[in-house]
């Protein structure tokens, strides 16, 4: 029996998929990336519930979930299984398809935003660059502000679906406060984008390898963290989810892993604001002399400002609404307009 | 054995036309649509279209422009108006109107048919800078350079309109009083 064709013929695939493996490395790296930041950041999430729980007890003078596992750290887990297996209500009356889509729209835009935030200096292994970012986009922050400026559909569609009152006016709030704080949030990340010159996030952290920004725009990062704080719906912004008001806000009716997926949602916002925060003012993944890797600089900046999110839940009221609004048009706006004149004039003269 | 390259050309073509047909589909929606929430999400669908055609073809700046302004800003503000004021199915009436509208349509595919095939297209004249294409940078340039007048006209009369609305907003109502 002649077999040649056969081993021709595997020859021929082993050729081809080398050549389409080698022709396409970029390809699957990226792939690789994809994965990976997708999986991390929402594995990041059952933690940082665990972390918030842990951190309000202490702040309130309590212990917090301490029983399920060393510190309480099977609690996370626990609840995630609950979350899981609960029966997923729907009430008649709801738009069935707009009410699906609306969690899918949260996590979905949460998770994506992330895809640009570039977490470690670019090394070499193999002889092949590996760069710690989801991609390189040029207009990078621009890219960050559009997909969680999509978010806010997922709320307002929550609302709108629900049939609710409660979550009607939640998903309205919702809608008000992002469109309000995402000026002063664009505003103030422009200051940053004079002094660097560039849109893309890698650019900006590299400009700030001897200073921090945050030592020239100390206002800029102020604004920056508090319209960031109203963007993620974080106490005490959380007004479209106030428990005193509105029972819980656009996702009153929502049970089981759709209502977690608003929850993850919420943290992984939280998380890309942090990680933007760390990039845009504290210098990204520059460590300024203290010998530690990159990736655990950034890492440990996220971590210190995901605090700094759970101590301010923790200590300030709720903001009520129309202070709210006057608050972000009234007092932030105009100081950001102030800021971004200031640093304008000085970059030209 | 398969030359990649075209292969790549190939995928890259069927996305660019499966985007397209999206948008085309999504806009149909758009009219054809009895509830004004649905009608609201095939037109955000339809500028998400469209912001993926600008990225196929390299303008990243203009892509992420245009989900800022139109699906991020402008969309979510008729949605808000949709949910102040109630979103009401409307009830299709007369269906004279809807033929009207069905042959408008086809028609206009009818023409754009004979202009695909029959009218000549034109080069666009200029040159095309292509390292710095599609960048915020040459869109800057462009703009402040040779369209400056129009820009700045562009945005005073933004300006008016902004002062515009809140006059007339202001004066219909009674001052609330200030807690």
């Amino acid at each position: 029996m002649d077999l040649d064709w056969v081993t021709e013929f595997l020859n021929e695939l082993w050729g081809f998929t080398v050549q389409s493996l080698t022709d396409n490395v970029l390809l699957i790296v990226g792939s690789v990336k994809a994965i990976v930041i997708a999986v991390a950041v929402m594995s990041v999430v059952p933690a940082l519930v665990w972390l918030e729980r842990r951190l309000m007890g202490r702040f309130q003078v309590r212990l917090g979930p301490n029983r399920v596992g060393p510190f309480g750290f099977g609690q996370p887990m626990a609840d995630t299984i609950k979350l899981l297996f609960k029966e997923s209500i729907i009430q008649s009356s709801a738009d069935k398809f707009l009410f699906h889509l609306a969690p899918a729209v949260v996590v979905f835009t949460a998770i994506v935003a992330f895809a640009v935030i570039p977490f470690g200096a670019p090394f070499e292994v193999f002889g092949q660059r590996i760069e710690l970012w989801g991609a390189n986009v040029n207009s990078g922050i621009l890219f960050v502000f559009a997909i969680s400026g999509m978010g806010i559909y997922g709320m307002v569609l929550a609302g709108l679906s629900s049939n609710n009152k409660y979550s009607l006016m939640g998903g309205l709030r919702s809608s008000a406060q992002m469109i309000s704080y995402e000026l002063t949030l664009g505003l103030s990340a422009l200051s940053v984008i004079i002094l660097t010159g560039s849109l893309s996030l890698i650019d900006m952290v590299e400009a700030q390898e001897t200073v921090p920004f945050i030592l020239i725009q100390p206002l800029a990062f102020l604004l920056f963290f508090i319209a960031g704080v109203a963007e993620t719906n974080r106490a005490p912004f959380d007004l479209p989810e106030a428990e005193q008001e509105l029972v819980a806000g656009f996702h009153t009716e929502y049970t089981g892993m759709k209502f977690a997926m608003f929850f993850m949602g919420e943290y992984i916002n939280m998380v890309t604001m942090s990680a933007l925060v760390t990039i845009l003012f504290l210098g990204g993944w520059n460590s300024y002399g203290i010998p530690i890797w990159p990736i655990v600089a950034f890492a440990g900046k996220v971590l210190f400002l995901l605090c700094v999110f759970i101590w301010l839940r923790s200590t300030f009221p709720r903001i009520r609404y129309d202070r709210l609004m006057t608050f972000g048009w009234k007092v932030l706006l105009p100081l950001c307009l102030l800021n971004l004149l200031i640093t304008g004039t000085i970059k030209v003269l | 054995m398969f030359d990649l390259a075209t292969v790549f050309e190939f995928t890259r073509d069927t996305v660019i036309l499966t985007v397209g047909i999206t948008a085309v589909l999504a806009s149909l929606g758009v009219i054809l649509c009895s509830s004004p929430i649905y009608c609201a999400l095939y037109l955000i669908s339809h500028m998400i279209c469209l912001a993926l055609l600008f990225l196929l073809y390299n303008a990243e700046f203009l892509a992420v422009v245009q989900i800022i302004v139109y699906a991020g800003a402008v969309m979510i503000l008729f949605l808000f108006i949709i949910a102040l004021l109630g979103g009401r199915k409307e009830v299709q009436e007369n269906s004279l109107e809807r033929s009207i509208a069905f042959g408008l349509i086809f028609t206009l595919l009818g023409e754009l048919y004979l202009s695909a095939t029959v009218g000549p297209t034109k080069q666009i004249e200029g040159t095309i800078n292509s390292e710095m294409f599609g960048t915020a940078k040459a869109i800057g340039l462009e703009l402040f350079s040779k369209h400056i007048v129009a820009f700045e006209l562009a945005s005073a009369v933004l300006l008016v309109a902004a002062v515009g609305v809140i006059c007339l907003a202001k004066f219909s109502f009674t001052p609330l009083k200030r807690r």
